[in-house]
């Protein structure tokens, strides 16, 4: 008996830990956004994301007060200030050119043209000396290493969040998803339990097209469709982008579904045929109870793939202001010319948010716990 | 305010004229041909002849337009010019086979058909056997499923920052150029090595599509009558026993399932290589080149004859799902 | 009654999202750099109730720039503008016209895709007239009338295309004081260059930063590489014949502006992170280089809108500076300079979208974006002193100057070459394929469309 609770103990740390490599696997990429969206655009460009948590050695490059600050100390023109700002923090070394950006050390005199020189302290405190008055309009470059705790920043969530008009985006993105999420399952179940428990001429061909029609690409369909519903008067509106939505949900709703529901035990249906139900009412009453696990795991799925459409819905709502879904709006915060990744990071994080409390919502019904109970009863 | 009640208005009317079809029709159906009275035994049959056909309306005229006219409509494309004005016979198809683009993208189709789908599903179901016998399984599951819930351009910016290549002398701000740094010394352009690069690819694909199978899995195992298990435990099968002989084989349709699904997406899916190497460094997949075709070679007829190939390969996954229902039926 | 009360409404609705004189960027009669008469000859069209819907590829803040630029016609005229921008434009504007529901004008990056459906018949004609206009208040006038003129379904040649906003792709970016550091000099040819640039090696730097990644685009930076130096070592001409494909792509004459490009983007010591980086560098990161401490490199060549990409802090025209990529002394062929820029097509005709292409050849169209940010243009009778930037007005000067002007070839070529297998191509050849090689097989390409 005791070896036997020993394998027993020793298997459950295995599988904890396989888990904990798998999920460490799986969401280490996502840390890496979820880390960059934190991070502003400069810092992204030069550093690894994983770096940012560390502080680390960096050289910097700052502007020294401009000429028109300079003091006359009894013939020598001095300009001075502090490399840190308002902020502290300690100089490793400095220099004054880009050539050599770490010469010297804090305290040593730093050569510059024109017989100028450069003194930084390890405080970060500097003093530029001239015999000749200073001229020009900007001050001069002052390179410098220092330790820079690490920087993060709220700013790109702001940007998201507070975008303009993201709130009106957000709704109609509620008003594409939720029918073209609903309708295709309604349909699909319908059709679903035809194909698996209706006898009529036809099947097998009909469950061939429908996995047939899987991999129909949408890029296809895209033009003759918007031809189609600019001619039946449609147009750019929610009507169209749920028919769309649902026509290219469905063989997928359809082929889920129908494997689920001819997986249900036939005692059931048969005896409730017995009992002279209609196939109405077993769909009703029967089949679309037991079939919750696979509806809930489709609808995350269509829920998914409509909240993060973008190309389906461009084509065929239109991007005018009032008809803009989220993505959409996202997307413009990126530019003509894409690549700023932190805005990119931090929509991401932004859209992901309902998805994913969706997915928490229907996880529940993912449990077959009905069909258990009436097998047992049955 | 006013947006809010247009939103769930539009919402309520979509939703509802569905429910609202599917429960008339078959009271019109019951109407007609009533269950009870003189006729009664006729009405049954004619009934249940035409309910199959209430059933799937809907979905048969849905797939019809949005799908199955597509088709038609891309066969009569590729055969076609660019504009698609003039027939050019089999030009498009004899263009195809000596593109060199083309063979690569087939040679490259076919290494994702192998890997992608049994990886994702392995993973998946490796994911769901574990998470369902921990605690904290929901938890676990839910971040593994996280990647499906980000877009794929999300997607290509992630990987970005793990594939990423700056060069020598440079600081790498790609995660995997780092490893290679700390454990070599030297880092790599790894998008740009073929044919590493094709499977790295893949990488982003199994990464999202893992929690698909997974969930899917998941709840096809959870299913599984206790009963079985039960008595298996009692006969003294180790855990690694229970799982392969006893529940496998009862979820073996799911795993049909899912493996047939991840498979016609991988022959669907373009915007991973769209984003990440648009096809260079010989990554080219056959979605990605339609897509080219489409709409930076304005050509509809050449992007039709690869959307064609590319719905011809499904053919064997058709016929052995129609095996598989026939099998069932019986 | 009712009547009256619903026409109030449309009036209130129009005026809602018109724009009103008060709320323009800079208020008219203002400030006198800008030529306020055309804009008060503006309001002699009265387009008041007229919805003008335009489609274009400009987001975020050139959406915006664009924006405050409309708002004066909407002002002016009393029509309304809808505009909206998509990033994926090339696919949408192509979907919209063959299914049946374009815009009224589109705005296209550029002129590939409007020559394709000009030859449709998805775009209208802009006349006569203002084929006349562009040739006399353009310069280079006739220039931009042809990249702007295309084939109608029926074969004859008209001006479908009116640009507007351009850019200037011959520009080398540098930090002014790493120059003076080093004690370089900004060099005035193509000869001084690559001295220059092997005097960087000498001293133990990089001269060069260059990336080609651009996600699903890339390869094009290495397209304007060789446009660039193509225009400096052969004659017009021999450009003109390459973009249409006379002078073919394994032409010995095309290869040796490759070959050009692989000096300095296949040679390991004048590249940052070696030339294995280059193609896989991110356009959009490669000018960090210039910027880093030590500087990575010295110089990168990349066309006007770069300065978006720059780090945040980095002030251009004091911090980060350009010069002309200059031509070589020793070939007699002047000042060409390589652009590109977008065009207006009307893609639904009505008067009011006449009226808004008439709009854009008032000077006020031109004066108020160059008063922002990112804009050039051709047109001669605008006050340059409005350009927000000593940087912009000296890139506006290089554009009027130009002694030779030629738009980016690769917008010109049909899409499968300019926008497929020439960034293709030029990813293998960094990669260290031999230039004929890859040449064959975007000629081979080509051959077959």
């Amino acid at each position: 008996m005791d070896s036997i609770a020993g394998t027993r103990s020793q298997l459950v740390w295995v599988v904890n830990i396989s888990v904990i490599f798998l999920v460490v696997l799986w969401i280490v990429p996502t840390g890496g956004l979820l880390v960059s969206s934190f991070r502003d655009r400069d810092q992204i460009a030069v550093s690894g994301w994983w770096t940012s948590m560390l502080s680390s050695e960096a050289n910097v490059r700052i502007r020294s007060e401009a000429p028109d600050t300079q003091v006359d100390e009894n013939g020598i023109y001095v300009i001075s200030g502090n490399v840190f700002g308002d902020e502290s923090g300690e100089v490793i070394a400095f220099g004054t050119s880009s050539r050599a950006p770490t010469a010297y050390l804090p305290g040593e005199h730093g050569e510059m043209s024109k017989g100028r020189t450069m003194v930084v302290e390890a405080n970060g405190d500097y003093r530029i000396e001239s015999p000749e008055p200073h001229s020009g309009s900007r001050g001069s470059r002052i390179f410098f290493r220092t330790i820079e705790p690490p920087r993060f920043t709220l700013e790109n969530y702001e940007k998201v969040i507070f975008a303009e008009r993201l709130g009106q985006s957000f709704l109609n993105t509620f008003a594409v998803t939720i029918p073209a999420t609903v309708i295709p399952i309604l349909v699909a179940a319908f059709a679903a339990y035809a194909l698996a428990w209706m006898e009529f001429p036809g099947r097998a061909i009909l469950i061939a097209a429908v996995v047939g029609l899987l991999v129909v690409p949408l890029q296809l369909a895209f033009i003759p469709l918007l031809k189609l519903h600019n001619s039946i008067g449609i147009g750019k509106e929610y009507l169209g982008i749920w028919l769309a939505h649902t026509g290219f949900g469905l063989p997928l709703a359809i082929y889920l579904l129908r494997n689920y529901i001819a997986g249900l035990p036939r005692e059931i249906i048969e005896s409730a045929r017995v009992d002279g139900a209609t196939d109405f009412d077993i769909f009703r009453r029967i089949v679309l109870p037991l079939s919750f696990p696979a509806l809930a795991s489709f609808a995350i799925f269509q829920f998914l793939w409509v909240w993060n459409d973008l190309l389906v819905a461009t084509v065929f709502l239109g991007n005018n202001e009032q008809q803009l879904v989220m993505t959409g709006r996202l997307r413009e915060l990126l530019g003509s010319r894409g690549g700023d990744w932190e805005i990119l990071a931090a929509s991401a994080f932004v859209s992901i948010a309902v998805p994913l409390v969706v997915f928490f919502s229907l996880q529940r019904f993912l449990v077959r716990g009905l069909l258990s109970g009436s097998v047992k009863g049955g | 305010m006013e947006q809010v009640l247009m939103a769930v208005a539009t919402i309520l009317v979509g939703v509802f004229g569905c429910v609202l079809y599917f429960y008339l029709s078959n009271q019109v159906l019951d109407a007609i041909f009533p269950g009870r009275g003189p006729n009664a035994g006729r009405n049954i049959n004619t009934a249940s002849a035409i309910r199959p056909w209430l059933f799937m309306g809907p979905a048969i005229l849905l797939l019809s337009v949005y799908l199955v006219y597509p088709v038609f409509n891309s066969l009569w494309l590729s055969f076609h010019d660019a504009t698609g004005d003039n027939f050019v016979g089999v030009d498009n198809y004899v263009w195809l086979f000596g593109d060199e683009k083309f063979l690569e993208s087939f040679r490259n189709n076919m290494m994702w058909l192998v890997v992608v789908p049994a990886a994702s599903t392995g993973f998946g179901l490796l994911a769901a056997a574990l998470t369902d016998r921990i605690r904290w399984g929901n938890f676990a599951k839910s971040l593994i499923f996280m990647p499906m819930a980000i877009s794929f351009v999300g997607a290509s910016v992630i990987w970005k920052f793990i594939y990423d290549y700056r060069g020598e002398g440079v600081t790498e701000i790609g995660l995997l150029n780092a490893i290679a740094v700390a454990l070599s010394g030297v880092a790599k352009g790894w998008i740009t090595i073929e044919p590493l690069n094709s499977f790295l690819l893949m990488v982003v694909l199994i990464w999202i599509q893992t929690g698909f199978a997974m969930v899917i899995l998941s709840a096809a195992l959870r299913g599984i009558p206790e009963e079985t298990i039960e008595a298996a435990v009692i006969d003294g099968a180790s855990p690694l026993q229970i799982f392969f002989r006893i529940k496998v084989p009862q979820i073996w349709g799911t795993i049909a399932v899912v493996w047939t699904t991840i498979t016609i997406l991988v022959l669907k899916v373009f915007d991973i290589v769209l984003a990440m190497t648009n096809g260079q460094w010989g990554t080219q997949v056959l979605a990605n080149l339609m897509f080219d075709w489409m709409f930076r070679g304005s050509d509809s007829g050449r992007a039709s004859t690869v959307a064609l190939v590319i719905m011809v390969l499904v053919t064997p996954i058709m016929i052995w799902n129609i095996r598989n229902a026939r099998r069932e039926m019986q | 009654m009712k009547l009256s009360r619903i026409s109030a409404l449309l009036a209130a609705v129009a005026m809602a999202g018109g724009a009103q004189a008060q709320d323009l960027l800079f208020p008219p009669g203002e400030d006198d750099r800008f030529n306020w008469s055309s804009y008060e000859e503006l309001k002699s069209m009265d387009l008041a109730g007229e919805t003008i819907s335009v489609f274009g590829p400009w987001l975020q803040t050139d959406k915006e720039f664009v924006e405050n630029t409309i708002d004066y016609f909407e002002a002016a005229t009393g029509a309304v503008v809808e505009y909206s921008g998509s990033d994926s434009f090339e696919q949408q504007i192509m979907i919209d016209a063959e299914a049946g529901s374009p815009p009224n004008i589109a705005v296209f990056p550029q002129p590939g895709l409007a020559n394709n459906m000009a030859a449709r018949g998805y775009l209208s004609p802009l006349g006569e007239e203002t084929a006349e206009w562009v040739r006399n208040n353009y310069a280079a006038g006739q220039s931009w009338v042809d990249l702007g003129s295309y084939q109608n379904p029926d074969g004859e040649t008209e001006l479908y295309g009116f640009f507007y906003k351009v850019d200037v792709k011959s520009l080398v970016w540098y930090v002014p004081e790493n120059f003076e550091d080093a004690g370089y000099e900004v060099p005035e040819t193509m000869e001084e260059l690559i001295a220059l640039s092997d005097q960087i090696v000498a001293d133990g730097e990089t001269p060069w930063c260059i990336g080609l990644g651009s996600g699903g685009a890339t390869g094009w930076p290495a397209t304007d590489w060789v446009e660039d130096l193509l225009l400096r070592t052969q004659p017009p001409d021999v450009y003109d014949g390459w973009v249409s494909n006379e002078v073919k792509f394994d032409d010995e004459r095309i290869l040796s502006a490759i070959d050009l490009f692989g000096d300095f983007a296949r040679n390991e010591d004048y590249v940052a992170g070696g030339a294995a980086a280059v193609a896989s560098t991110d356009f959009r990161d490669s000018p960090q280089g210039l910027f880093s401490s030590p500087p990575q490199c010295y110089m990168h060549r990349q066309a006007s809108f770069i300065p978006g990409f720059f780090p945040s802090d980095v002030e251009v025209g004091v911090d980060a500076d350009f010069f002309y990529f200059p031509a070589f002394e020793g070939l007699d062929l002047g000042r060409p300079v390589l652009g590109a820029g977008t065009l207006f097509a009307i893609t639904k005709d009505s008067p009011a979208a006449r009226a808004f292409i008439d709009f854009l050849k008032s000077p006020i169209a031109h004066e108020v974006w160059m008063a922002q940010k990112g804009f050039l243009t051709p047109h001669m009778h605008v006050n340059v002193d409005t350009y927000s930037d000593h940087t912009l007005k000296s890139m506006g000067e290089i554009l009027l100057n130009a002694t030779t002007f030629r738009f980016d070839g690769s917008d010109l070529m049909p899409g499968a070459v300019g926008a497929g297998a020439f960034w293709t191509g030029m990813v293998d050849y960094t990669g260290g394929t031999e230039a004929s090689d890859v040449a064959a097989s975007i000629q081979a390409t080509w051959d077959t469309l």
